[in-house]
């Protein structure tokens, strides 16, 4: 059919296209910048404040959204709307985060944004409980469940074990994607951060992933490979992951990072929990893979304060 | 429709009364699937709180009873008072067996025969009389056949599953198939019209139910046997239906047939839904839903509701025609 | 009309012709012996009476205890309808056919989100009674176990723990011990074997649901252990700090 075969085009023209584009750009501008918060309130609206302030610093920091979307481009936004829990319970991104991220995908011109997820509670109670329907509404993105339809079984390019997977069809028929992420603990990758958080594209039955987890995420992040990666570190939840709901498991870290190397923003969300990059397998493999950098430090990134 | 009259105003008052009931039903049940912050959308159990007989046998059998049921002793009152008009004009299961009772075909004569009453219309009172014995005690049984329960279960377990599935499966063979001239692709329109369905009456997933084939099927047998004889299940089987005859029976309004006037045409039982008799000197107040289709239909104009007995039918005498110029006389 | 009244009234002193049911006597009797026939008979069947329990009966949380629900329950299907994971069901007879079309948990189709009351919200008797969302989480309705002949760790040396991630607790009931097991090579592999902690599970289902082998799952939902019913309890005391 011959969507599928245009879907394996853009697969097989997007990896060498965004290497180049990101070579030529790591000349020129930071890949990677860390924003954190001075001076952190503790009501919601000041937290909120926090989240908008530091998503556009952070991306700002890399040479603004304009270095990632352009005039007409559909984006797709993809944040962690996975589980039914409020934003203060850190299961979930931070919705400010994501309308933020939305809010500069228009101001750069896109001509459409979609936000959604294929999430492990029901949607219909996930999407309003985190925050993130109304919040990517208000900011004027397509926040839609996903339609069953429209999850086509593709051809992963450079797969060693999800050769051939569900994946949702807008995602791969969009221009950019943006993965915003939480950071949590998780008991079998350790951590669930940006490379996890492209499990949401995936369609089937996903809770076979865990059987060889860091070889399923590395296949998944090699053939995904968002323009722009950002991790939310505003809450993050150090234990009891990805699920969380104990309100003491919620720490504030008060940062947003963004970045273009997903295997250093992974390798740097891990010491946000008090890991090791090292220790996060999907890290290890995408590094072995040439899928990024692991040593996120010598990427310099750019550290700020907000 | 009998004979070429209009029909009456309120015979369509009624319709439309039913409709927006039925309506209202349908939208609280696609309502009770709208929570966005762990709150259930709306009123959503209205009818289970205006049912008196889900009152009665949970209060017998368990002794207490939730404060919102308490609604329905405004149905029984209205019904005490006025006779079965609930039946009649707002219960929704009712008027999706007029529905179907209104398809019905058939002679004239057929329609005659069936829609005066039969005997089997007591066997309602006996299975009203079994549930609530057993609720004294602590059976609640009744749940099986009361009008309510039997609809939203059916429906919320079988039949909108079976549509949404139905409805989903024609928009994603259109999309796969993809059919059209050149660029112009059916999807144009198809996709929009199954966003709106998406968004107010598809299910957000689709829904499975153990046991939904034998709920599916009696509820499908329950419409059916309309065709048999007509609001099947409100005259032989509803035990609210009986509940209701029991506190209706001696109702303030009252059908009245001006005997003068009437020629025994019987087109009154045409379309007479509860078989409550309006052709006899027999009306039968316990069977009668107030539809007025039996006033509608009367050529003579014989058939009228109002407070009260009209007229004492043992009080008539026939007179010579020629010794009044009246259609009739009124004996107070 | 004041005639019409008073005609109405005299009506149920002296009931005209019309307004009898006709409904003979013998029959009524017939129909009351038979309720009672039926009453007795559901009273002497083992389940609903403390006798014995069923473990496939799940209920949804705040079910009342099982007798009680029973005589409230109208079988309406408001439940079955606003669970958002399609996880309440109509029973056939697994709670006899006195409870037939009363709701249960079917874990591989939903399970029980432990965020949500709406099944509490939408019971119009009060059969299963309204919650809060904090009264919710202290509630069991059941105790999860594992098939060790089916779970992945145990029987076939692979990871999985897709159950231990779903956990929703706050301090997970799914917990791990890390074993070394040898594999079809005969090479020693660590595996993270789970286990349950009878404490803190709840009984929602979702690690039942999200099991890999689909059918008949490695870990189960059983209803011992419900709140609703002590007397089909297992531990004799409980240390769950978040109650229950």
């Amino acid at each position: 059919m011959c969507e599928l075969n245009r879907r394996q085009f853009l697969a097989s023209v997007a990896v060498p296209g965004v290497i180049s584009v990101v070579g030529t750009l790591q000349a020129s501008a930071p890949s990677m910048a860390i924003a954190h918060y001075k001076a952190p309130p503790a009501d919601a609206d000041g937290i909120a404040e926090e989240a908008r302030r530091l998503t556009r610093r952070a991306v700002d920091a890399l040479g603004g959204i304009p270095r990632f979307v352009s005039k007409g481009n559909v984006v797709w936004v993809k944040p962690n709307i996975g589980w039914d829990r409020r934003p203060e319970q850190a299961a979930c991104t931070n919705p400010d985060v994501v309308a933020t991220v939305i809010e500069m995908c228009f101001q750069a011109g896109a001509k459409k944004v979609l936000v959604s997820d294929n999430p492990c509670n029901s949607a219909q109670r996930t999407f309003p409980r985190s925050g993130i329907q109304q919040a990517a509404e208000r900011a004027g993105a397509q926040c839609y469940f996903m339609d069953d339809r429209k999850f086509r079984k593709m051809a992963i390019k450079g797969a060693k074990i999800l050769k051939e997977w569900e994946i949702y069809q807008d995602v791969v028929e969009a221009d950019r994607f943006i993965n915003v992420a939480i950071v949590k603990q998780h008991s079998l990758s350790k951590a669930t951060l940006g490379m996890k958080n492209l499990m949401g594209v995936a369609g089937g039955a996903r809770n076979r992933f865990h059987q060889d987890i860091n070889t399923a995420l590395a296949d998944l992040a090699g053939f995904i490979r968002p323009q722009l990666v950002l991790l939310d570190a505003v809450r993050v939840l150090a234990a009891n992951g990805p699920v969380g709901g104990n309100l003491a498991d919620v720490k504030r870290k008060d940062i947003v990072a963004a970045g273009v190397d997903q295997v250093a923003m992974d390798a740097y969300g891990a010491t946000l929990l008090g890991l090791k990059p090292s220790d996060i397998g999907c890290v290890v493999e995408g590094h072995a893979r040439g899928l990024g950098n692991m040593n996120f430090q010598s990427l310099s990134p750019v550290q700020l304060e907000v | 429709m009998a004979g070429k009259r209009r029909t009456s105003w309120v015979v369509w008052l009624r319709r439309a009364v039913q409709t927006a009931f039925l309506l209202l039903f349908f939208y609280l049940f696609l309502r009770t699937a709208y929570y966005p912050i762990n709150r259930i959308g709306g009123p959503v159990t209205l009818f289970f709180q205006l049912d008196p007989l889900a009152m009665l046998t949970t209060w017998l059998a368990s002794h207490a009873v939730a404060a919102g049921m308490l609604l329905s002793l405004v149905t029984l009152g209205v019904t005490v008072l006025g006779g079965r008009w609930f039946c009649g004009w707002i219960c929704p299961f009712g008027a999706l067996h007029n529905l179907f009772t209104s398809l019905r075909g058939g002679r004239l004569k057929a329609r005659l025969e069936a829609g005066g009453y039969g005997r089997w219309q007591k066997a309602k009172y006996y299975v009203l009389a079994v549930f609530l014995t057993g609720a004294l005690l602590g059976v609640n049984a009744v749940g099986w056949l009361d009008p309510f329960s039997f609809l939203f279960r059916s429906m919320s377990t079988a039949v909108y599953p079976a549509l949404n599935n139905a409805v989903v499966s024609l928009f994603s063979w259109i999309y796969d198939a993809n059919p059209g001239v050149g660029p112009v692709r059916v999807t144009v329109v198809s996709e929009p019209v199954y966003e709106f369905l998406r968004r107010h009456f598809l299910a957000v997933q689709q829904p499975h139910y153990f046991g939904n084939v034998l709920i599916g099927f009696l509820f499908g047998l329950v419409i059916a046997v309309n065709f048999y004889r007509p609001r099947f299940w409100c005259r032989y089987i509803c035990p609210l239906g009986a509940l209701l005859g029991v506190a209706g029976k001696n109702p303030l309004v009252r059908l009245n047939k001006d005997e003068e006037a009437c020629n025994n045409c019987r087109l009154c039982l045409a379309d007479c839904q509860g078989g409550g008799n309006p052709n006899t000197e027999q009306w039968k107040p316990a069977e009668c839903f107030y539809c007025f289709n039996c006033k509608s239909d009367c050529p003579s104009q014989a058939i009228s509701f109002g407070l009260g007995k009209r007229a004492d039918p043992a009080a008539i005498r026939p007179v010579p025609a020629a010794s009044f110029s009246g259609k009739g006389v009124v004996v107070k | 009309m004041i005639g019409a009244t008073i005609g109405w009234i005299k009506g149920f002193v002296k009931p005209p012709k019309e307004a009898r049911l006709d409904l003979r006597r013998r029959q009524l009797l017939a129909c009351g012996a038979t309720g009672l026939g039926a009453a007795f008979l559901f009273h002497t069947h083992p389940l609903g009476r403390k006798r014995s329990y069923n473990p496939d009966l799940v209920r949804p949380p705040g079910s009342l205890g099982e007798q009680e629900f029973l005589s409230k329950c109208i079988r309406c299907g408001e439940c079955m309808k606003v669970c958002p994971t399609n996880g309440i069901h109509p029973t056939a007879l697994e709670a006899g056919l006195e409870g037939m079309w009363s709701p249960v948990m079917r874990m591989t189709i939903g399970y029980c989100e432990y965020e949500c009351t709406l099944c509490t919200q939408a019971c119009p008797t009060g059969a299963i009674r309204a919650l809060t969302v904090p009264e919710k989480q202290k509630i069991k309705i059941g105790l999860a176990y594992f098939d060790k002949n089916r779970c992945l760790p145990y029987a076939y040396a692979r990871t999985c723990i897709v159950c231990e991630e779903h956990c929703p607790t706050p301090k997970k009931a799914i917990w791990f011990e890390d074993v070394q097991v040898a594999n079809l090579a005969g090479e020693k592999v660590m595996v993270k074997q789970p286990r349950v902690d009878p404490d803190l599970c709840i009984g929602c289902g979702i690690c039942v649901n999200k099991c890999v082998i689909k059918g008949q799952p490695a870990i189960l939902v059983s209803s011992v252990g419900e709140t609703r019913n002590p007397d089909n309890g297992v531990l004799l005391q409980s240390t769950n700090p978040y109650g229950g």
